[in-house]
């Protein structure tokens, strides 16, 4: 009885302890090195990284959610510290506007096809 | 297309007229990456242990509703040691200077002030790092000027220098 009391708490623990090293590798993978040449702060050892996914992991262990996290490092960093930019009208613009151009393109093309018809 | 030739181009000037101020302005627009993201936002309100004192200190109380300056640094950063002589500068002329000793052990904190002098009113302990991310800083050096009403007016990223020192001056 005692040894499987032991063995509950140990993986009981030892699988918050993942679950939490899990959230914030996540994170973290989201999350652009401001200082380094195109590297997430997951693949970065420099001391800027280590800071934030320190911060990371003492906000997830606060029961900070995910949004909380990113809000507040956007707060201090920027919108580019994230990869996955939240939606605004600009960034929409951007994506939109070649498939855009392309259907205009089609339309006007198609247009002059059928009128020299 | 059913317009008129003149209307077309008048059409196509607008769209083109219309793109070009889109891009002009998103080419010189600051960009959330430059790293004054936050000059002109209001100075957290950071407390840590202090380096002489050994208690908890908060920058609020220390500063006493006067314009100061916040410098990071560290005894392992070399341009520190560049920084140096202006810091001293701004001391002589009477600047409230708060210093955050940045992932250091007090032992070399202090042995680099010993030597070089110490140009700060007061200093904060951040070996973990965790004030530097409320400051929204990048590394060792950086530099903060604040003013009475708690808004960050500039911020230098690495070594300070004359330019820095007569803005601080300068300011009211």
């Amino acid at each position: 009885m005692k040894f499987f009391f032991i063995f509950y708490v140990f993986f009981a623990t030892y699988s918050t302890a993942s679950e939490i090293d899990t959230r914030a590798n996540t994170i973290s993978k989201n999350l652009r090195c401001l200082v380094c040449d195109g590297q997430s702060i997951y693949e970065s050892n420099s001391d800027f990284a280590r800071d934030i996914k320190n911060y990371v992991k003492k906000e997830i262990l606060n029961n900070r959610t995910d949004k909380e996290i990113y809000d507040f490092l956007i707060s201090k960093y920027g919108e580019s510290i994230i990869f996955n930019h939240t939606p605004s009208i600009k960034n929409i613009t951007l994506w939109l506007a070649p498939g855009i151009f392309f259907l205009v393109g089609i339309f006007l093309l198609l247009r002059r096809v059928n009128v020299s018809k | 297309m059913y317009l008129k030739k003149g209307s077309k181009i008048i059409v196509l000037l607008i769209f083109f007229g219309l793109m070009f101020s889109f891009f002009y302005n998103s080419l010189y627009k600051k960009k959330d990456f430059e790293p004054r993201v936050m000059v002109g936002k209001r100075f957290p309100n950071l407390s840590s242990k202090s380096l002489f004192a050994d208690r908890n200190m908060n920058i609020k109380q220390i500063t006493n509703n006067n314009k100061f300056i916040v410098n990071i640094f560290a005894s392992w950063c070399a341009p520190c040691r560049v920084e140096h002589p202006f810091l001293m500068e701004l001391k002589n002329k009477k600047i409230l200077i708060i210093g955050i000793n940045y992932k250091d052990t007090k032992e070399n904190a202090k042995k680099f002030l010993k030597k070089h002098k110490n140009p700060y009113n007061k200093i904060l302990l951040d070996y973990k790092g965790e004030l530097s991310i409320n400051l929204g800083a990048y590394g060792v050096p950086e530099t903060y000027l604040v003013d009475k009403n708690f808004i960050i007016i500039d911020k230098q990223i690495g070594p300070i220098n004359n330019q820095f020192v007569k803005k601080v001056l300068n300011f009211k």
